[in-house]
């Protein structure tokens, strides 16, 4: 009883085969081990940013303790909200190429939680607006773009709910709404931006007496802990949303076998 | 014959006989127009920086209601299955419909700003605000063909259509918006929005011509 077949000869890997095996090797046993991982890194470092934000960070000398909801604020906006909808749009693409339905789960679980930091955002913002601007909200270019952002994608999280977990046809449709979506970003960007402008500049880079060394250590912090917290919750989620197909498909099969 | 041609002869052929769509479209947006005049008192005050605008929603809200039945007869009787076994790239199948879609809205437009130049004794019928008006249809036409492929939930889709291309044409109604103004004379601004409305109508056709082989795929 031979083990290989003499016809057959042993398959050498590719470069890129190895690549890929040795990539593989290096980000699985972090995968597997997110459950730890991920909860762990985000309770750390959202320790360190409270820490940072309430007590560390010095005083804004302007605007006062109102300010020290910027460093929520701006991971929530940037990471929460734009990486949860960009890992949306990438799932989405790979659903329609491998018509494998987990990918649906997965844009559905990026898009629960970029629609929740955008919810976020607006809130820390009108927080914000009403003592420095003196109004909650004005239509100004970035906050009509994230409230139309907002819409965008709370009607994708509708349609595809009107639907079951594993209906193809729906993850299609909806997959390919996230897409056009998120690619008409850049337009929905320029259109509100022409149309009027208030929002306060981005501080990190143009600002001439420049932000004190403190604060932007603890806005590091804080976009490490959106981020962790933000892979965290969509990784919960997704894997909640699997869980759902999987439970659909078990009911379809002993549906089936009833009736048979 | 150009099988693209043919399905637009179809659809056309198929539109014209059977008139309560178009004529319930037509009126619908008549109706619309006149409710404007009422809610807003469009003859009391100087009315035309606001005339833009109301020929946009209308169009708008027109546009989302006849597009969103694009696909319905098909569905009704099952063609669809049908024609995309048929030796035709769904290219051509969202080409077609999207052409006629586009054609049925701009004689419903066409009306539109006859009836609006009327009433409001203004000209809108000048050659820079119809050049708007068909580059704009062209953009949302492409973008609610698209999807109004959301299946056969009727229900649900009636409900939600609006709810789902609204948000994304929101860079359209503004470009279109402020483009017309400018076609007609008023201050708003030196942005190129007719440049944005012009990639806006590349940018939903590229995706429409992209996107619809994957939606209607079985």
């Amino acid at each position: 009883m031979s083990a290989t077949s003499p016809d057959i000869p042993e398959a050498r890997p590719s470069r890129l085969q190895a690549l890929f095996t040795f990539l593989l090797r290096a980000v699985l046993p972090v995968y597997q081990r997110r459950w730890v991982l991920l909860p762990a890194l985000t309770g750390v470092m959202m320790m360190a940013m409270l820490v940072g934000a309430v007590l560390a960070a010095p005083r804004e000398v302007v605007e006062g303790d109102v300010q020290r909801l910027m460093y929520l604020h701006v991971p929530s906006a940037t990471i929460g909200t734009y990486f949860s909808f960009l890992i949306t749009a990438v799932a989405s693409a790979i659903f329609l190429m491998s018509r494998d339905i987990r990918w649906d789960a997965v844009a559905r679980a990026a898009a629960t939680v970029g629609v929740l930091f955008t919810i976020f955002t607006l809130a820390t913002g009108a927080i914000w607006g009403k003592p420095i601007w003196g109004v909650y909200w004005s239509w100004d270019a970035r906050l009509t773009s994230t409230l139309v952002l907002l819409l965008i994608y709370t009607a994708y999280l509708l349609a595809r709910s009107v639907a079951g977990p594993n209906d193809e046809q729906a993850a299609r449709y909806t997959a390919i709404f996230a897409l056009v979506g998120f690619l008409d970003i850049p337009l929905i960007h320029f259109s509100v931006d022409w149309w009027r402008t208030l929002h306060p500049q981005r501080i990190i880079f143009n600002t001439r007496p420049a932000v004190p060394n403190e604060m932007l250590f603890v806005l590091l912090v804080a976009f490490l802990a959106i981020t962790f917290l933000m892979l965290w919750l969509i990784a919960l989620r997704s894997d909640s949303e699997q869980l759902a197909q999987r439970t659909d498909r078990m009911r379809m099969y002993l549906d089936q076998r009833g009736n048979n | 014959m150009n099988p693209m041609l043919t399905l637009i002869r179809k659809d056309l052929q198929l539109t014209w006989r059977d008139r309560s769509n178009w004529l319930s479209a037509l009126s619908f947006a008549c109706i619309s127009l006149l409710i404007y005049s009422f809610a807003f008192d469009l003859v009391a005050t100087d009315l035309k920086p606001l005339l833009p605008g109301v020929l946009w929603t209308t169009f708008l809200f027109v546009g989302v209601f006849a597009s969103s039945q694009s696909f319905q007869r098909e569905w009704d009787s099952d063609v669809l299955d049908a024609l995309m076994l048929a030796p035709i790239s769904p290219t051509a199948i969202y080409l077609g419909k999207a052409l006629t879609n586009v054609i049925s809205l701009l004689a419903i437009e066409l009306v539109l700003l006859l009836l609006s130049t009327m009433l409001f004794d203004t000209a809108f019928l000048t050659a820079e605000l119809i050049l708007v008006v068909v580059i704009g249809t062209i953009g949302y036409i492409s973008l609610t063909t698209l999807l109004s492929t959301l299946g056969t939930r009727a229900r649900a889709r009636s409900m939600l259509f609006p709810v789902l291309a609204l948000p994304l044409l929101i860079p359209l109604l503004i470009a279109g918006v402020r483009a017309s103004s400018a076609a007609m004379d008023e201050p708003i601004g030196s942005a190129p929005w007719i440049l944005l409305l012009t990639v806006f109508a590349i940018w939903s056709t590229a995706s429409g011509l992209l996107l619809f082989p994957l939606a209607v795929k079985r």
